[in-house]
């Protein structure tokens, strides 16, 4: 458990390092959040004049015209439709490998998560050229499932290398003296191995929600024209729609992650994302 | 020949055995592994074959819509596709491209991330706190909207440009440039190196630095013999997490950078559609996955060197 704020006072700060420092917050603040701010202004904004520090007027008209877009609506409805799809049948799958990488000794298991690395390293545009080229064979071109399938990919590294590293941190000790206080091996797992481990399968959970919702590259190429979610109906609209119309999109693309992560928050800066990517 | 069979059998089998072979474990794992082959590994494998020459089976559909498809004449196959990237007059100044800004980004990333880490493990409290919310802001944000902010917000009629102006100052529009793509992969691979790194330091006991401290070990030498070493593994996997994700990256410097050189992220999908040389952008692929496998080696090998300091090895 990391814990936060356990500073040491090392030292006690000069003016002069004060000042670099209040400087240094002050960039990351511009750095970090200023496009964000920037872009969510002109969602609200009529019409905007260089070099006015204000637009030249608030409107809402543009949320209206995102809603009665069939094609925005439709794409906001595919994510929605997609993303928790993936994550559930991500977790099916991963879930049993990251137990069993965290317990057992199976044959191959460095080789496993070696291999999960390995496959990160390769470029993801050239992988998902390589995947179409296949999925034109297997007629997977422009279907929900080679959209599934596409999305799935992204989330296997969160959902076995988290929760297994979350498995693994449970006491063996602890699920053998409820064995010996004579609980079911389901019972076991379920009440306390499960329990324990409950964190970092919800950081995984939100990492491959986010990573499916997210994906654009992938879904672009396997599913365009046909299917559009929300980041891949962006590269479209960035070049077609007025910028007002884009920031508004933005916005509603960016809800979801900010609410997921910000549930998990405590979690996530915990250490259960840092633990998980660690070869043991 | 037979000796070092015999040996490497027994060898393999002794293992097994110590290892306490499941099945269950096996089958449990198997899923996942099932996955990576079928939709990562094969398509790979058949992509390092179309590179090489082989345009039949699978490869067929893709051979006849493609141009300048070049098959196989030796047994092995053909080097043609790679020769004919090589002396693309294109292709150096993009890898040059991508190899700068991989390096670029990845050391500002790492330094910012260090900072800020040790920042937060020594002196903690509110504008630490403040520090570390702020950098993990990016983790919210989807790349796509990510690269399209920061080209909003640099561009000709952008925040840097329209604030500058109320001074008469006349700010360059970064937009288009090295230097954009540089910004937007350190704004959008900076919360994964803090993560990482922060809760590696973190993990360092705190009567370690008191008592350096109490010794009277200087700031410096605190960073440098403790917090460095002992949060070594973390801060090597997110340099190579972050460096392989930029060099592969296409969304940023689709969105903020020039069209020509380009990162060869951007350009193996330009090969692979608007081009119509699907060859030449596999090819491109495996240069970038070449480069990405050499940083790879590193991260393994932080791991392995962890694994044996901890006596798991």
């Amino acid at each position: 458990m990391a814990k936060r704020d356990n500073g040491l006072n090392l030292q006690s700060g000069s003016l002069i390092t004060r000042f670099f420092i209040g400087a240094f917050v002050a960039f990351m603040a511009v750095f970090i959040l200023g496009p964000l701010v920037w872009l969510a202004l002109q969602a609200f904004s009529t019409t905007w004049t260089f070099p006015n520090l204000k637009p030249d007027g608030w409107t809402l008209i543009w949320w209206r015209r995102v809603f009665e877009t069939p094609s925005m609506v439709e794409a906001i409805r595919n994510s929605f439709i997609t993303a928790p799809i993936v994550v559930l049948v991500s977790a099916v799958i991963c879930l049993p490998a990251a137990y069993a990488a965290a317990r057992y000794n199976y044959i191959g298991r460095r080789v496993f998560l070696i291999g999960m690395f390995a496959a990160n390293s390769f470029p993801k545009l050239g992988l998902f050229a390589s995947i179409a080229t296949l999925f034109y064979t297997l007629n997977l071109m422009g279907t929900m499932l080679g959209v599934i399938i596409i999305q799935l990919l992204g989330t296997i590294i969160y959902m076995t290398w988290i929760p297994a590293a979350a498995f693994a941190a449970v006491p063996k000790n602890l699920e053998e003296a409820a064995r010996d206080a004579g609980a079911s091996k389901f019972r076991v797992f379920r009440g306390i191995t499960l329990r324990m481990a409950a964190p970092g399968i919800l950081v995984a959970m939100v990492m491959s929600f986010i990573s499916a919702f997210d994906e654009a590259q992938g879904t672009y190429l396997v599913g365009s024209p046909e299917i559009f979610t929300m980041p891949t109906e962006m590269y479209s609209l960035v070049l077609t729609y007025p910028v007002q119309i884009a920031a508004v999109f933005s916005i509603l693309l960016a809800v979801p992650s900010v609410i997921l992560i910000g549930l998990a928050r405590k979690q996530i800066i915990g250490g259960q994302l840092a633990e998980g990517f660690q070869i043991k | 020949m037979t000796t070092t069979n015999t040996v490497a059998t027994k060898e393999g089998f002794a293992e097994v055995k110590t290892a306490k072979l499941s099945t269950l474990g096996f089958f449990m794992a198997l899923p996942p592994v099932l996955l990576i082959v079928l939709f990562v590994g094969l398509p790979i494998f058949i992509a390092f074959l179309f590179s090489i020459g082989y345009t039949s089976g699978p490869n067929r559909v893709i051979s006849i819509i493609g141009q300048d498809v070049y098959t196989k004449e030796n047994w092995w196959g053909t080097a043609q596709a790679y020769t004919a990237v090589i002396k693309d007059e294109r292709f150096w100044p993009d890898f040059a491209l991508t190899m700068v800004v991989t390096f670029v980004s990845t050391f500002v990333v790492l330094v910012m991330s260090m900072g800020m880490g040790l920042y937060q493990r020594i002196k903690g409290g509110k504008i630490a706190s403040i520090l570390s919310m702020l950098s993990l802001v990016p983790l919210f944000v989807p790349v796509v909207i990510a690269a399209y902010a920061i080209a909003q917000f640099y561009n000709g009629v952008g925040f840097m440009r329209t604030f500058m102006a109320q001074f008469g100052i006349d700010f360059p529009v970064i937009t288009a440039t090295r230097n954009a793509i540089i910004l937007g992969t350190i704004w959008t691979s900076l919360p994964f190196a803090i993560l990482m790194i922060t809760s590696g330091l973190q993990s360092v006991p705190n009567a370690l630095i008191e008592t350096a401290q109490d010794a009277g070990a200087s700031f410096m030498r605190i960073v440098r013999t403790i917090l460095i070493p002992l949060a070594f593994v973390p801060i090597v996997i997110a340099g190579t997490f972050t460096a392989i994700g930029i060099m592969g990256s296409f969304t940023v410097p689709l969105f903020l950078g020039p069209n020509q050189p380009t990162m060869l992220g951007v350009e193996i999908s330009n090969f692979f559609t608007a081009y119509n040389r699907p060859q030449q952008s596999i090819v491109m692929a495996f240069v970038i996955f070449a480069a990405a496998s050499g940083i790879a080696v590193l991260y393994i090998w932080a791991n392995i060197r962890s694994a044996k300091q901890s006596g798991r090895i």
